[in-house]
């Protein structure tokens, strides 16, 4: 896979992320994915191959066309991350990506 | 006292405790597990984050409504019928306010802090559905 390259072929510095899933999306695909990726890995990438794993937990998460369902939330360091910007929004080292659905405590 | 947490509190010590010097009225709302014929409730929180935004709504509904105490706590894990769920303490000077302001909280809850229940059932599970709003509570 293209964002878990070898260390010898890739020239670039290898970044240590972590991913959480909240709710129905930890049921599918698990939590506190640590995983190395490749320097310049852009959030919806990284999103969509982890989440490959498992078909259920796909489509939880992404449209027939690959596109994120609008009700999903990301979060970078507890930060929100537009959906619309995951595609162009690289991951650097150490983050801590969240992936939920809508909240409903209370 | 803002904190997510297993285990419930003391909700009579929480009100003495918010009777700060020249409290008129202490509004006390308490959020219960319902009998929706289910057997148990299962609560998850994306808890560093939900600590932050539930300090971040506790300072909005003091500066807005002039509350001179407020405490929120919402416990997680599994809960059974019957039992506390999110405990929102505050006090004020008048009634009004002290009203106004446990709402706002509540609502302010609902919209934004990354908090999931699942209802379970003798047939598994259902994850209560969040409001849509896209996640609007966050910044």
């Amino acid at each position: 896979m293209q964002w878990y390259d070898n260390k010898e072929n890739n020239s670039e510095k290898e970044m240590t992320v972590k991913i959480r899933f909240f709710a129905r999306f930890r049921e599918l695909l698990g939590t506190d994915i640590v995983i190395d990726v490749a320097a310049a890995t852009m959030f919806t990438h990284l999103i969509t191959t982890i989440a490959r794993k498992n078909p259920e937990g796909y489509a939880a998460i992404f449209d027939e066309n690959g596109t994120f369902h609008e009700f999903v939330i990301l979060m970078k360091n507890g930060k929100r991350i537009e959906l619309t910007d995951a595609a162009t929004t690289p991951v650097a080292d150490g983050d801590e990506i969240a992936v939920f659905p809508p909240v409903a405590g209370g | 006292m803002i904190a997510i947490q297993t285990s419930d509190v003391d909700i009579g010590a929480l009100i003495a405790a918010a009777k700060e010097h020249g409290t008129g009225a202490v509004v006390v709302f308490d959020g219960i597990v319902r009998d929706d014929e289910i057997t148990e409730m299962e609560l998850e929180a994306y808890e560093e984050v939900a600590v932050k935004e539930l300090k971040k709504i506790a300072g909005e509904a003091t500066r807005q409504f002039g509350l001179l105490h407020v405490d929120i706590i919402h416990r997680i894990g599994r809960l059974v019928v019957g039992e506390n769920i999110l405990i929102i303490v505050v006090s004020a000077g008048h009634r009004k306010e002290a009203y106004a302001g446990s709402r706002f909280i509540i609502e302010e809850i609902k919209k934004g802090v990354p908090i999931w229940k699942k209802e379970l059932t003798r047939d598994g599970g259902r994850w209560v559905p969040g409001d849509h709003g896209h996640g609007k509570g966050y910044h």
